[in-house]
Parts: structure tokens; C-alpha cells; sequence
């Protein structure tokens, strides 16, 4: 999915953090609103009939004219959500879990370019839809600008796997939206034990790797992962 | 007791408001810094703040804009930066806590100068901290939430077209009409749930309100006509608002 954020042009390339093309494909590629212009300006200028998405979501207040024409004479599908109590990220996670659901499809992870730059209330708006994903899909959704990766760990165990090469070395546990009581970790330089994670106490950022290639938490709360990715 | 402010009173061109100015370690508008370095009282720079303040807004002309110190673990300013600030008189202060930002242990050493001076100062403006590694956004929220026990002053952090602010619980008068707000502002309950949140002045306010993750998040909210708005609130809940470019 993308979003209406500026894009960097390592993102040509596609999502860099996926560890084998070969093995991994995109299904279905959609925009949010605005996130259609930067597809159309920005990334694909020369070459938009290669890049064409299934579908383009909003409340079309971003949209330029001449985008949304282009794109439905081409045949994407325009589906104009104007619910003003949610975000076009979270309508366009809406349609895009029907859409899963409709061509019963296997998907395992669901990738957001786009939502953590610009301006500060949209970066948090972008946390606040992964908060409401948990209700809309049960695949992970994980959120990709520039260098950094957002993903919203449920309460519970999570290993994640960071040995891909394409980790830069920084990440940070977030108590986001709410404190965490019991968050023990392993893979991590500085590790927790039980710990409180609470903003005015403790935020776990500028954290690194210990030589593993393994991080392992386990949190009573939702915890919000973030982590650094190495330019394209 | 409501606290009363103008958040963005600093960047007006005139005015009677004391403040120190802040610079963090990332992309520095030019914009907005020129009047907000020449009104600030104080003056300084979080580690690699300095060779923002050296290489990217002051090349040619760095004799007139000499930090009053540059604080940090020292791990991201340039050698030849620290050299040239040095030499200038400016004084370099090493904080090696890892337990705390370079920005928290910044506004530490800030507080206390503020004190031995006897300053009456109205607000604490920190330019960056919004942009870039997400964990480092993170990272300044926090700060404002340990700011409260650092200052009784003011902490606002800008960056390009973003405000921040950390209100207190209590009641707030926010005055939005220095003609520099853009249209956007929000509140976000960042750090706990907020159950008891009423606003006047947006364009949707809320009554008796909770604002919490994953229930709901005043993003994209903008401003009814008054050019007030007024907050009141249980818990810490941040303020965010949008500033016209210069």
C-alpha cells in the first residue's frame, strides 16, 4: 500500500526489506489516496503502464484529477471511502482484507511504504491504524519510510528474525499508547527483564543487536517494534 | 489553574516572549531559525546539533552564531566542529550518560543555567527532533515527558512544519492566532490512555472524551473560528500542530 508521504528514491526499487525475491512476491498493490500522485509523479513518470495498481482507496481529497483519471482508464479500481472517522490507510486496510478474503488468498505480511514522515500528526495516525489493523486483518502489517520500520507487537511472544543484511544497526521498543508491565527480551544489546516500558520511565530507543541475528520479546501490552533499514 | 500559552509565539518577528533556543542533531530550517536565534536568550546545541548549526545554516557567516555550549556524548559532532566552537569560546559540555538522550541531558544543563543566571524565562524551543530515525522521534516525546521534572518551563520541539507540546493534566489555553498556524493540529494520548479529555475551539472537539491507541486519536483536527482552543485532561496528552512554512 502506499501512502501520501514523500517517497525516497531507494524506494524505486521496491520494499528492500523482503530477504529473497525469489520466494517472496507482491500480490496486490494498492494506493491510499494522495499515495496514488506519488506513484504517478514520483516513481513511475516514464513507465506507469508497468505500475498500475489493483486499486485506489480514499476520500480522494489528495488525489490530483489528472491521476485519477489515468489510473481508471486503465482499468484501477477507484473505491471512494468518505468516512471521516477513519484514516484512507485504515479504509484501504479494510478493502485490501476483503479483497484477501474474496480471492482467498494466503498472505503473510502486509507492506506500507509511506506514514512515518511529514507531518507529526500523521506519523501517529500511521501507529494509530496498526493499533485498529489487529481488528481488521490477521496479518501482520508493518509500516516502511527512509530508514525505519514500525510494526506493533500483540501482547505475547515474538521472535523476529533480524539477519537479513538489510538491518541497519539501531531498533527501539515503543510504549505506545500504553505502558507495558512485563517485557523481558533477549537478542538485543541492552535486554529487558520484567521490565516497565512507559514513557516518563522508560523507552527503549537506540537499542541495537547483540551477534545472534535473533530478537526475541515477550510483552504483557501492545509494544511498538521499530527498527533501522540499510539505504538500497 | 489553566496554563496559558501561545505555542507559537517564538516565531513572530517582534514580541516580548523570553526563550531559549534548543538544536538537535537533524535537518535545520532556515526558514524559521534566523528570528528564533536572534531573540533567544539562551542559546545551545545537543552533540551533532552543532554541525547542523556549522555546515548547513551558518557557513559564512558562523562568527555570528556562536552556541552558548554544546552538550552531548560527543559521538556525532564533527572533530572539526568541536574544534572551531572551542577556539570560539563556546563552552563544550561532555555528558556520557547513556542512560539519558543527549537532548533530556541538554535541557538538564539548560535548567541550571537558567537558575544561576536568574533568567525568567517564558518557553524552551527546541528546534528538530521530529524528522528522521523513527526511534528518535520517539525518543523527543520522551524527553518531553522527563522534561517535567527538568523545568517548570514551557518544552516545545519544532521541526519543518510540526509543534509538539506535552500539556500536564489540568486545564490549557492554547491561543492559535499569531496568523503562523497552518490548518492541522492534533492530540494524541501517547504515552497512557487519556479517559477524561474536553477541547474547545476545534473543529471537533471533544466532551468527557477518552482518547487512547487504538479506540481514538485526535489527528487531522483543525480550528473553529475563536482562535482559542482549551484543552483539559486527566493524564499527559501531546498537543501537535502544524506551522506555516516561512
Amino acid at each position: 500500500m502506499g501512502l501520501t508521504q514523500p517517497w525516497m528514491p531507494c524506494r524505486r526499487r521496491g520494499s528492500p526489506i523482503l530477504p529473497s525475491p525469489a520466494r517472496i512476491s507482491t500480490v496486490l498493490r494498492a494506493c491510499a489516496d494522495g499515495g496514488a500522485n506519488r506513484l504517478y509523479y514520483h516513481i513511475t513518470e516514464g513507465n506507469r503502464e508497468s505500475f498500475l495498481p489493483d486499486y485506489i482507496s480514499g476520500d480522494f481529497d489528495s488525489i490530483k484529477a489528472e491521476v485519477q483519471d489515468y489510473y481508471k482508464v486503465k482499468g484501477c479500481e477507484l473505491i471512494e471511502t468518505p468516512d471521516q472517522d477513519f484514516t484512507d490507510f485504515t479504509k484501504c486496510l479494510q478493502i485490501l482484507q476483503k479483497k484477501i478474503e474474496e480471492k482467498g488468498l494466503q498472505i503473510d505480511m502486509i507492506v506500507t511504504l509511506g506514514g512515518l514522515g511529514g507531518r507529526f500528526d500523521q506519523v501517529m495516525a500511521s501507529v494509530e491504524t496498526l493499533f485498529h489493523a489487529t481488528n481488521i486483518t490477521p496479518t501482520p502489517v508493518i509500516v516502511i519510510q527512509e530508514c525505519s520500520l514500525i510494526y506493533l507487537l500483540q501482547p505475547g511472544k515474538h521472535k523476529l528474525h533480524v539477519n537479513t543484511g538489510l538491518e541497519s544497526k539501531w531498533c527501539g521498543l515503543i510504549p505506545v499508547g500504553n505502558p507495558c508491565y512485563n517485557v523481558t527480551t533477549t537478542g538485543l544489546k541492552w535486554n529487558l527483564t520484567n521490565h516497565v516500558l512507559k514513557f516518563g520511565t522508560l523507552v527503549s530507543t537506540s537499542n541495537t543487536y547483540d551477534e545472534s541475528g535473533v530478537v526475541t520479546i515477550e510483552t504483557d501490552e501492545p509494544l511498538l517494534w521499530t527498527m533501522g533499514i540499510k539505504n538500497a
